[in-house]
């Protein structure tokens, strides 16, 4: 028993002293760090992805970690953990506050960063400012889409439509009110000056009953992602009357006119990024900025990226910190004409 | 005859050796998923994603996609095959699909039978696979566009039907099992709600945005209840334990369960095919058909082999119907097809309407490997039989710890938070206290994963028809599920009124 004790004693008291040796050096760190190499990462680092294992957010943190792991770009072995629980609020608890000082822990996050935190309900306390917002990674854009044989040839139809009698148009998405297909398909609406109150919104669970949805004929148009619609694009199944991206589109979406083509002056990029600690040390900053830089320009992650459908666009952290104020701005603009801002 | 050279096609992919082996691999390791409480198929599938990408690196585009669906497909239906292990012989569902098995299965095994609630669960899955298979050879096309008929009011309809049904599940009285099937409604509505996108008696506990899981209170209230119930009564009369007296069911085993496996795979296939609706419920389903036509009622929830037959036989062909939407509208029916769909598309292979068109031989050799896969889990699992109905003659003391730090670790797999493991601990003391006040646990859980769905469409389909009820009645298939949801529940009463002697669910 007593053997027992002292084993633990003296292991905690080594632990002590290697608590003590980081702490010192890494305070030595912040005096000479113009002149001395960091020493970061000493640990092994995790990439956090706020959702069960599957989903874009965990398939981004794994896409990562494999390039970042092959390239031998980083030689520290990255781990990805997946944190599901509230959409993301609940991780995003956890690293706004318990983490906020953690550099060994990095969280892959996409538009609802922003959404969670500014719409009233189901509302994450902490948004993309708790953070420190290190790059983007890929884009997505939404896209309006109805059924082949539907009455609205363009975005103006159905908006005219919307506009003499909403009650007969009715719009569904993958997600809740609120939530991002919601925001896509309504972005048009909007701009056109329509009561966003009398438009109809039909959520469903997920992007793939959504589309059964509009091919059964239970709803009229549907808000979703450029990329999973192409395919159907491809068999004649559906017409997609604009997508949300500045310029348009390459593939079997080339031909569908922007928002701004089809006259509404707003985009709105799906986009997928990762942000470290909002006390990200300098050190840990200034490598993962390097890091990630060089490693979207690798053939294992353009591999990665082709072999899961996801478009390539890279910010770095100055440029990805200024799109996110601008997106958060359209986010807070249409939660509140819907009446759902915070 | 096209379908038949496609379908020859596909077995000449499906008998190349590494997908013989990697079908092969798939369903040990699905069955292994099955019996582990806790790892679903959806995680082990999502989980198996990398290990495949790595395998099959080798191989040309077209073969790799093949290869690798095969063998997490192989996970997906031999998770099926495993889930009812556990609920047979610990009372402690692996899946969610598998928890109305318990009720008869567990008791089954009290009474010895456990062999035989075992081995007719591996051959009505491997029935209802077949059958699942060949309709998905012969009805895919026809059967997907009337999937994407059912729109919300037909859904509403359905799991209304579903849960005017849930008197098939009451124990002695008809009041305890409204009571629990309310309580089931309220806890369903926990969380951030999916139409209008309010919060709900979440207490701003990001914990609660997205609800209560399912299978904490299944677990809980099923596994742990029994726990509680032996340790607090003392229950350590062993004598209780039957031996098994033979692995194989009898004669008699054999001539119940025939009907209902068939019923089962029809109802599970035909449900599996709509999406959003799944394998739980098919099992539900079908446990409740089977009751309502059986000529002995009483004696389910005593041990009746059909109460096993029946839903492991629909929740297998569930998993079958479900290939359905997902390859032929690239729609996923459930959370475990949807990753099995983003699997297909790390191949750049998009499932939907042009899958069988550009990718035949994935699509067709993926059909072939699961007549192979199914064949294989029979042969599997029959010896295993055995082995598996050996556990039920352990000891208490130290059958009961298993039992719980399968149910805890189980809950954490899936949840990954503490919060979790305490709502299980309440859920196995509130088991324990329902069980010996007589109020019937099925409903609640039934309840619990039909309300939200019965919810969200109904709301749905008000909103596509501006608040006017009458959708539910003129939409003709919607009416139909109506018309049999209420005779279910009238014609039992009537017929009583009118003097026949019918058990409905004899009151006390």
């Amino acid at each position: 028993m007593w053997k027992t004790w002292m084993k633990f004693a003296t292991a905690a008291l080594l632990l002590a002293t290697l608590a003590g040796c980081t702490s010192s050096d890494s305070s030595s760190d912040e005096g000479t760090e113009e002149k001395k190499v960091s020493n970061y990462p000493k640990n092994n680092i995790t990439i956090v992805a706020p959702s069960g294992a599957g989903g874009g957010w965990d398939l981004t943190a794994r896409a990562i970690s494999k390039t970042m792991n092959d390239t031998k770009l980083i030689e520290k072995p990255i781990q990805v953990e997946n944190k599901p629980g509230g959409g993301g609020a609940v991780f995003m608890a956890t690293f706004a506050t318990k983490e906020s000082n953690n550099d060994y822990m990095l969280m892959v996050k996409s538009p609802p960063i922003l959404i969670n935190h500014e719409k009233a309900e189901g509302n994450s306390k902490f948004g993309y400012k708790d953070t420190t917002p290190i790059a983007q990674l890929t884009r997505d854009y939404g896209a309006i889409v109805v059924k082949k044989d539907s009455p609205y040839k363009t975005l103006n139809d159905m908006l005219n439509a919307l506009k003499t009698n909403p009650q007969n148009v009715t719009l569904a998405g993958g997600s809740s009110p609120g939530s991002m297909d919601h925001l896509i398909g309504i972005i048009p609406a909007f701009k056109s000056g329509i009561d966003l109150k009398t438009v109809k919104y039909v959520s469903y669970d997920g992007g793939g009953e959504a589309v059964a949805a509009l091919l059964g004929g239970n709803a009229d148009v549907i808000a979703t992602d450029a990329s999973t619609i192409a395919t159907y694009v491809k068999s004649g199944d559906v017409r997609v009357l604009a997508v949300s991206s500045s310029d348009r589109l390459e593939g079997e979406l080339a031909d569908v006119p922007t928002f701004k083509e089809a006259g509404i002056d707003e985009e709105f990029t799906i986009w997928r990024g990762i942000f470290g600690p909002k006390n990200m040390s300098k050190d840990a900053f200034a490598y993962w900025s390097e890091k990630l830089q060089a490693m979207v320009e690798t053939d294992e992650w353009k591999s990665e990226v082709a072999r899961n459908g996801w478009q390539s666009e890279y910010r770095n952290a100055e440029e990805f910190t200024k799109y996110l104020d601008q997106q958060n701005k359209i986010i807070v603009e249409l939660l509140t004409a819907l009446g759902m801002q915070k | 005859m096209t379908t038949l050279q496609f379908l020859a096609d596909g077995f000449a992919v499906a008998f190349q050796w590494q997908n013989l082996l990697f079908a092969f691999v798939g369903v040990i390791i699905g069955t292994a998923v099955g019996v582990l409480p806790g790892i679903g198929p959806m995680s082990g599938v999502a989980l198996l994603i990398p290990v495949t990408a790595t395998l099959t690196s080798g191989l040309p585009t077209e073969a790799a996609a093949a290869s690798s669906i095969i063998l997490l497909a192989g996970v997906y239906y031999g998770a099926m095959y495993g889930g009812s292990t556990t609920s047979i012989l610990l009372n402690t569902p692996g899946e969610s699909s598998s928890v109305v098995t318990t009720l008869d299965g567990y008791q089954m095994a009290k009474q010895g039978r456990a062999g035989s609630a075992l081995a007719i669960a591996a051959i009505g899955s491997f029935c209802a696979g077949i059958i699942a298979l060949l309709g998905l050879v012969l009805l895919a096309k026809p059967l997907s566009s009337i999937a994407l008929k059912f729109g919300p009011a037909e859904y509403f309809s359905l799991m209304l039907l579903g849960l005017a049904a849930v008197s098939g599940l009451a124990g002695r009285s008809i009041t305890k099992a409204l009571i629990m099937t309310v309580l089931g409604l309220m806890i369903g509505t926990i969380g951030i709600d999916a139409v209008s996108g309010i919060e709900r008696f979440t207490f701003g506990q990001p914990t609660l945005f997205s609800g209560i899981e399912f299978l904490t209170i299944a677990v809980g209230l099923f596994a742990l209840g029994e726990v509680f119930k032996t340790i607090l009564e003392k229950d350590n009369d062993d004598g209780q334990i039957a031996k098994i007296n033979r692995v194989f069911p009898t004669k008699q085993d054999f001539k119940d369960s025939m009907v209902p496996i068939a019923r089962g795979s029809f109802l599970g296939f035909f449900i599996g095919v709509l999406p959003g609706a799944g394998a739980t419920l098919a099992s539900f389903f079908s446990y409740i058909t089977e009751k309502k036509f059986s000529k002995t009622p009483e004696q389910f929830g005593k041990g009746h082999i059909a109460g096993v037959a029946g839903p492991e036989s629909a929740n297998n062909a569930a998993s079958g119907g479900a290939m359905i939407p997902l390859l032929t509208l690239g729609i996923p029916g459930s959370g475990t097809t949807a990753i099995l769909m983003g699997a297909l598309i790390m191949y750049n292979i998009q499932p939907g309407p042009l899958l069988f068109d550009e990718h035949p031989e994935v699509a067709w050799g993926l059909i072939a490997s699961m007549f192979i896969g199914n064949l294989m889990l029979l042969i599997l699992n029959m010896p295993l039989v055995r082995v598996f109905a050996k556990v039920i003659e352990t000891p208490k003391k130290y059958l009961l710890p298993i039992i719980i730090a399968i149910s805890f670790f189980g809950v954490y797999a899936v949840q990954y938070t503490t919060f979790d493991l305490y709502l299980l601990l309440a859920c196995g003391i509130l088991g324990y206290l329902f069980a010996k006040n007589d109020y019937p646990v099925a409903p609640l859980v039934l309840a619990l994963v039909l309300g939200p769905m019965i919810e969200n469409n109904m709301r749905r389909a008000l909103t596509i028809s501006n608040g006017d009820f009458s959708i539910f009645v003129s939409k003709p298939l919607s009416l139909v599920f109506l018309i049999v949801a209420v005779s279910w529940l009238l014609i039992p009463i009537f017929m009583k009124m009118r003097g026949k002697n019918v058990i409905i669910n004899e009151e006390e």
